[in-house]
């Protein structure tokens, strides 16, 4: 049982996402404000070329892309545009790069590479997790 | 269960016994918490360059969350420097006992106030101006200021740390989730314990202060209320006091059930996820009006913040709690009270891994600015250490997520097995406990992936 | 005792130094703090120099990314970030009083981010200043100014007929695009060109007035400093634009006088009534002065006249095509 569990738990890891179709050019205007950026979510499949163009609205901000470690400041009425190819697939932090008030620290985005397994697959790990609990104790017991 | 007491080592439990280590951790720390105060005081108002606010909500606040609570417990609590003015004070000493009585009015602490509500509502009010006191080393300053000055305060009238008892914020959560620590103060055998006259650990001794905590450590059966302040070692006369090591999550073997610590969990879990929403999710909106102190925007935020941790969260826990109730036994008509807190005891583990993984998602993406503020603590341009101009860059950004994901799902295993063990303690059903702790876990996947 | 003395010593000791330390090396003088102009702008807002002896000044901003600009000099302007310190050192020739400016863009309000820095001196110039263009010729830059006439085309100064003119600077400064094509008309010789060849014409004769180098600088001024409320083609509908009427609107109602002076979103320029009825001098007058209330700052503190006529030669491009 504990087994089979295991397994099932590695496999929910490894399993991998399907393909992606063929690599598109992908543009995304980017609003930033205080603090957030609009389209918060940002996807693309794997190969994809992305050109993200920065607008803020009120005070200097930036876009900083984890993972990928590119990054563009904007001034307002100035658009900064950035281009990479999203060669990783998963889910990056997209994050405010230029100090911008007091909540600048969370001034959060997100990037998504490809179909989003993360979730599901976290989601699928705790279950797991719940369901084996009890055979943990049941062995202790023993 | 098995335990390894760390005092039989004569080495180690000398290094315990004196004052000394505990001393100078503490008085450093004094000097680094007025420092805070003067840096956010004095220094730059911009939180991640002023040494007040990185500190204590990112240095500070990870090795709290991430180390010493899942690992030592109240291990903080031992080495802690807001008592420490105020022990003073009432002692009249630094270290071993004088001899002479204690200072200061000394007034028993009122019955109604030993347990942890206040704690829960101090921690409640600092919650719901959280946004203005992560980010505002001015604010931060005072708060913490406010702290000692409390603390001192009380100890001139109230016997014994009425502080750390009753009121610290932060003390409350860290009695809760000490409860899963590997690590804990017992006494070695009680029998020893009842044939003891002096009780030097509760009333104190030459060697030792009578329980700072107000605890009597024969009765110690969890590691809530224990402070590890280590004087009862100190103390005791027939050597009958162990630090021992332990598995995770000893007290919740068999959970106690109290309604202040229910509701202690509710309010960590509550405040996990509105951060989260808050601070890692995309909306402008709420952010705004969690900084906006006063506006009709943030009183409505105070209002749901408040709602979901003493409405929603007990209320749908109740529902489960009598879910499993129906479960177990569908002629029993009554609600067993005591079931609600003791399957409460599920929430801890569940709680302290939310925390852990809220925490991972912001510490390590802003720890760069931890070099930064000690090199130039205050931003009036000092270069201290060579690192005041190091650029932001966010550190482990692919580790992030696997940790956060590796907490929620330990945390919701972990939640499991106390929610079984205290079902079969209440005579009531795990499974609606265990599907609550399941659901939250996946509201939170979902704040924080 | 002894082992008490020492503890009681070193808490004493540690918090002393704790507190005392930064006490003791706070900044002297004070750094210059960058904030919102909302949060009160620069503190301090007046500085003073000595004519030829350098001014050090250190720079920190206690919220946002701000720049460090000193107007009418050829001072690098700097980046004021958020709790670091840039210092810069100034040295002015001259005695007189200037001004700096935030040069990064923080907010509707970012143009009134300005303080002034008094240097004293010696060698002071005598002579009353003299007075600016618009006010020489008569010109009042509040009045509205809509041209009579519009071209149906886009005037064109390659598409221009090749006549001999006479065109000084003074007529250039004078009179509209609108109010010259009509005084064209009248001209000897040219009384056989279409409208389209006499609006061509008066691009040509613009374009005469200024060169490729000055139209780049005054392009570039344009989109870093104006661009926000103007809009990226003038036509009034930059980022800030609906801030400034909605400010307008709620300063109107605290405010007695006269409401159109009062904040209001740009004009736009995309309409060539608008932009072809105003004369250059007004234009400059507009930029040198500001809006006294509208919105629109004073540049006459902050760029020289030659800038200031490179930004109205570029912003006729906005409705003629001039190289």
């Amino acid at each position: 049982m504990t087994l089979a569990l295991a397994s099932v738990a590695l496999a929910v890891i490894l399993i991998p996402a399907p393909a992606a179709a063929a690599p598109l050019e992908r543009f995304f205007r980017v609003g930033a404000g205080q603090y957030a950026f609009t389209p918060a979510s940002l996807r693309a499949n794997p190969g994809d070329t992305i050109t993200i163009e920065l607008h803020s609205t009120d005070v200097t901000h930036g876009l900083y892309v984890d993972g990928y470690d590119v990054s563009a400041e904007a001034q307002p009425g100035q658009p900064a545009a950035l281009t990479f190819i999203a060669s990783r697939a998963g889910v990056f932090r997209l994050r405010c790069s230029v100090t911008c008030g007091t909540l600048h620290p969370f001034m959060l985005g997100r990037l998504v590479v490809g179909p989003n397994w993360t979730l599901a697959r976290a989601a699928a790990l705790a279950g797991l997790a719940v369901l084996a609990a009890p055979l943990t104790l049941r062995k202790a017991a023993e | 269960m098995k335990r390894l007491a760390l005092t039989r080592s004569p080495w180690l439990k000398a290094a315990l016994k004196s004052r000394w280590p505990q001393f100078i951790a503490a008085a450093l720390l004094l000097a680094g918490f007025l420092f805070v105060i003067v840096s956010g005081l004095l220094g730059t108002p911009v939180g991640s360059r002023n040494f007040g606010i990185i500190a204590v909500w990112i240095l500070w606040w990870a090795l709290l969350i991430l180390a010493a609570v899942p690992l030592a417990g109240r291990g903080w609590c031992a080495v802690c420097p807001i008592p420490l003015a105020g022990d003073w004070l009432q002692r009249g000493a630094l270290l071993g006992p004088s001899g002479r009585p204690p200072r200061g009015l000394n007034r028993r602490l009122p019955k109604a106030l030993r347990n942890i509500w206040l704690q829960n509502g101090v921690f409640t009010l600092m919650a719901l101006f959280s946004a203005v006191i992560l980010t505002n080393p001015r604010v931060t300053a005072l708060a913490l200021a406010g702290m000692l000055a409390a603390a001192i305060g009380l100890s001139a009238v109230y016997e014994r740390r009425a502080f750390c008892r009753a009121v610290c914020p932060v003390g409350g959560f860290i009695g809760l989730y000490a409860q899963a620590a590997p690590l804990e103060l017992r006494v070695a055998d009680t029998a020893v314990c009842a044939a003891c006259a002096s009780k030097a650990c509760y009333n104190g001794s030459e060697s030792g202060y009578g329980c700072p905590w107000g605890v009597f450590p024969a009765g110690l059966a969890r590691n809530s209320t224990c402070g590890l302040c280590l004087e009862c070692l100190r103390a005791c006369p027939k050597d009958n006091i162990a630090l021992n090591l332990r598995p995770f999550g000893g007290d919740l073997e068999k959970p106690a059930a109290r309604l202040d610590e229910a509701f202690k969990a509710f309010l960590m879990l509550g405040a996990a996820l509105a951060y989260a929403a808050i601070l890692l999710g995309p909306w402008g909106g709420l952010k705004a009006a969690a900084l906006a102190v006063g506006s009709p925007a943030w009183l409505a935020y105070a209002a749901a913040f408040l709602f979901i941790c003493f409405g929603l969260l007990p209320g749908l826990f109740w529902l489960a709690v009598r879910l499993g109730q129906v479960f177990a036994a569908p002629r029993r008509r009554t609600a067993r009270r005591s079931d609600f807190a003791l399957a409460a005891s599920a929430l801890v583990p569940l709680g302290l891994m939310f925390w852990a993984a809220f925490s991972l998602s912001f510490v390590f993406a802003n720890a760069v600015y931890v070099l930064n503020v000690f090199s130039d603590p205050l931003g009036w341009g000092w270069d201290l250490f060579g690192a005041a101009g190091l650029a932001w860059q966010p550190l482990l950004t692919s580790w992030g997520l696997p940790l956060q994901i590796g907490a929620l799902v330990v945390g919701a295993f972990w939640a499991a097995r106390v929610a079984r063990r205290a079902a079969a303690q209440g005579g009531f059903h795990a499974l609606p406990v265990t599907g609550y702790a399941f659901g939250l876990t996946l509201a939170m996947m979902g704040l924080l992936l | 005792m002894r082992a008490e003395t020492l503890a009681r010593l070193l808490v004493l000791g540690l918090a002393a130094a704790a507190v005392g330390f930064p006490l003791a090396a706070r900044q002297r003088p004070p750094l210059l703090h960058a904030r919102l102009a909302e949060q009160g702008g620069w503190a301090p807002d007046v500085l003073r120099a000595e004519a030829g002896q350098p001014l050090t000044v250190r720079l920190t901003s206690d919220d946002v990314l701000h720049g460090f600009g000193v107007g009418r000099t050829d001072f690098e302007a700097v980046l004021v970030e958020p709790g670091k310190v840039t210092e810069v050192t100034l040295t002015f020739d001259q005695p007189g009083i200037y001004t700096y400016y935030c040069t990064v863009w923080c907010g509707l309000n970012h143009w009134r981010m300005r303080g002034v820095i008094e240097v004293r001196g010696s060698d002071v110039q005598a002579g009353a200043p003299t007075p600016p263009l618009y006010a020489q010729l008569g010109i009042d830059i509040d009045a509205p100014h809509p041209a009579e006439t519009t071209p149906a085309e886009r005037p064109n100064a390659l598409a221009a007929p090749v006549v001999a003119l006479e065109f000084s600077f003074d007529q250039y400064a004078a009179a509209s695009p609108a109010q010259l094509w009509s005084s064209l008309g009248n001209q000897p010789g040219l009384e056989n060109l279409t409208d389209a060849q006499r609006w061509d014409l008066v691009a040509a004769l613009w374009a005469r007035q200024t060169s490729p180098a000055a139209l780049a600088e005054g392009e570039t001024i344009f989109r870093q400093d104006c661009a926000a409320c103007h809009g990226p083609q003038g036509a009034g509908d930059g980022l800030y634009a609906d801030d400034l009427a909605s400010a307008g609107q709620a300063a109107m109602q605290g405010l007695a006088g006269a409401p159109d002076m009062l904040m209001q979103s740009p004009p736009d320029w995309q309409d060539p009534a608008i932009l072809l009825g105003a004369s250059p001098a007004l234009l400059q007058g507009k930029l040198l002065r500001g809006g006294m209330g509208t919105g629109m700052p004073m540049w006459g503190a902050i760029y020289t006249d030659e800038q200031l006529w490179h930004v109205v030669a570029y912003l006729y491009t906005l409705q003629m095509d001039y190289p």
